[in-house]
């Protein structure tokens, strides 16, 4: 076993390149005055929310290491360290990003942790580095296990993910329309990713992929950047605050408040914590279905337009979600 | 990589970027007009039926009426924010009012208004 094998902490030493990056685009933004905004304050957040979560990686990732050296421990399997295992390593860890970014989306505990991705109204090269404090706290590291079960060092792994991390930077620009149309198809492209920031109706829960767009294609999540809907950055309830200690937290402050309120029945309690986002048990809030249901109720047009198919939709009467409904 | 580089290239890398962005004005507070703002409104919360819109002679902040009560949009960067005037608290500053929403995601907004605004604004946030 090759218990000693090391790599590059890639994105550490890609923080160089993000802030030249960073230099690039605005001096393009402001030459071209098109192709993307930026705010001071919004950026300045955007850059510590980065900067927390490289710290909070320092000083939590023994966490998440110590799990996937147990699990290193455990497996019988290991498949070394050529060349093909790692490009194979690197495809097999961005369909574990798909769906741990589609939990995140889709289970408020890891959205809590994930929603401060999407918490600015800027969407720029400044936006990929908003990144969570509070990923560990959300155990999706679990999600890794088969892979290293698989026989895949942990240090691969997480060196796949690092990349993975990276490949994601470029695509948080306005500066880049569309991609070759074989890039567009393969590839999560600037377009893609937009359309995946959205608070629109019709692009909320859509383009989940890391790298490959195909896991969305594959698994019915894929939604085309419309130019007839511009995109709407930010969150369907937008924060009032640039404060990155309540960027970071606010949503964890929201469970805390909804789960420990009188008067819920313990299947109420869990669901706040565990239900998508959006869910109420008095129906006072709206999921991403009935923001959906709402718009087309609105704009019939759009109906079954890309992210307003029927399957997209909950009826309007049935505000309570479903997960209330079982036998109590 | 070294934890002093490291440090050394975050704490000069935002400070240097925050220095570009002032420097080349933007930090500037959005300003709004009664339509701009009426759209604005819409853009946060689409199902709402607008009544009526007051903006401040700052054109930062404005009160909007709706059908579910009346609500605060304020400038917040080159952006927005929406809120509806439910559970909150006002404190009379010198230079208008302060809105304390009890909400973690947006504590506080504070409203440059004049005498005569603060006591019409006063009379129409009450719910
Ligand atoms: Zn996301
Ligand atoms: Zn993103």
């Amino acid at each position: 076993m090759k218990d000693n094998l090391i790599y590059p902490d890639v994105v550490q030493w890609a923080v160089p390149f993000f802030i030249a990056a960073i230099l690039i685009e605005f001096a393009w933004i402001a030459l071209k005055n098109r192709g993307g905004r930026y705010e001071t304050r919004d950026a300045i957040t955007s850059l510590i929310m980065g900067a927390g979560n490289v710290a909070s990686g320092i000083l939590l990732g023994f966490i998440a290491w110590g799990f996937f050296m147990f699990l290193w421990e455990l497996t019988p399997l290991d498949l070394g360290a050529s060349v093909w295992v790692v490009v194979l390593c690197f495809v097999l860890d961005d369909l574990r990003y798909y769906w741990v970014h589609r939990f995140g989306h889709r289970i408020r505990w890891v959205w809590a942790s994930h929603v401060n991705h999407h918490s600015s109204q800027h969407y720029n090269l400044t936006t990929a580095l908003r990144q969570t404090w509070t990923g560990t706290f959300t155990f999706m590291m679990i999600v890794r296990a088969p892979l290293i079960l698989l026989g895949f060092h942990p240090a691969m792994v997480l060196f796949a993910g690092g990349l993975n991390l990276i490949y994601q930077f470029w695509i948080h620009t306005e500066a880049i329309g569309k991609m070759p149309r074989w890039f567009e198809a393969v590839m999560n492209t600037p377009s893609h990713h937009r359309a995946h920031h959205g608070r629109n109706a019709r692009y909320l829960d859509c383009n989940y992929a890391g790298v490959f767009i195909i896991w969305d294609k594959m698994f019915g999540t894929f939604v085309a950047e419309q130019d007839h809907d511009r995109v709407d950055y930010g969150l369907v309830h937008n924060l009032g605050t640039f404060n990155p200690i309540r960027v970071a937290f606010h949503e964890w402050v929201g469970i805390w408040q909804d789960v420990t309120q009188p008067g819920l029945t313990l299947r109420q309690r869990l669901a706040y914590a565990f239900a998508p986002p959006g869910y109420s048990h008095d129906g006072s809030r709206a999921t991403s279905e009935m923001i959906k249901a709402d718009f087309v109720a609105q704009h019939p047009e759009e109906t079954g337009t890309p992210g307003l198919a029927s399957r997209n939709l909950q009826a309007k009467g049935d505000r309570v979600y479903q997960f209330d409904a079982g036998p109590s | 990589m070294p934890l002093e580089i490291l440090l050394v290239l975050v704490v000069g890398g935002i400070g240097g970027i925050a220095l570009l962005l002032h420097l080349s004005g933007r930090s500037e507070l959005l300003v709004m007009s009664r339509e701009e703002a009426r759209a604005a409104w819409l853009r946060h919360v689409p199902g709402d039926d607008i009544l009526d819109v007051t903006v401040s002679h700052t054109g930062h902040a404005a009160l909007v009426q709706t059908n579910e009560g009346p609500g605060l949009i304020w400038a917040f960067g080159a952006d927005t924010v929406a809120r509806h005037l439910v559970d909150f608290d006002l404190l009379d500053l010198e230079e208008g009012l302060a809105v304390v929403f009890h909400d973690y995601s947006a504590p506080r907004v504070h409203l440059q208004l004049t005498e005569a605004e603060r006591q019409r604004w006063r009379e129409l946030m009450r719910p």
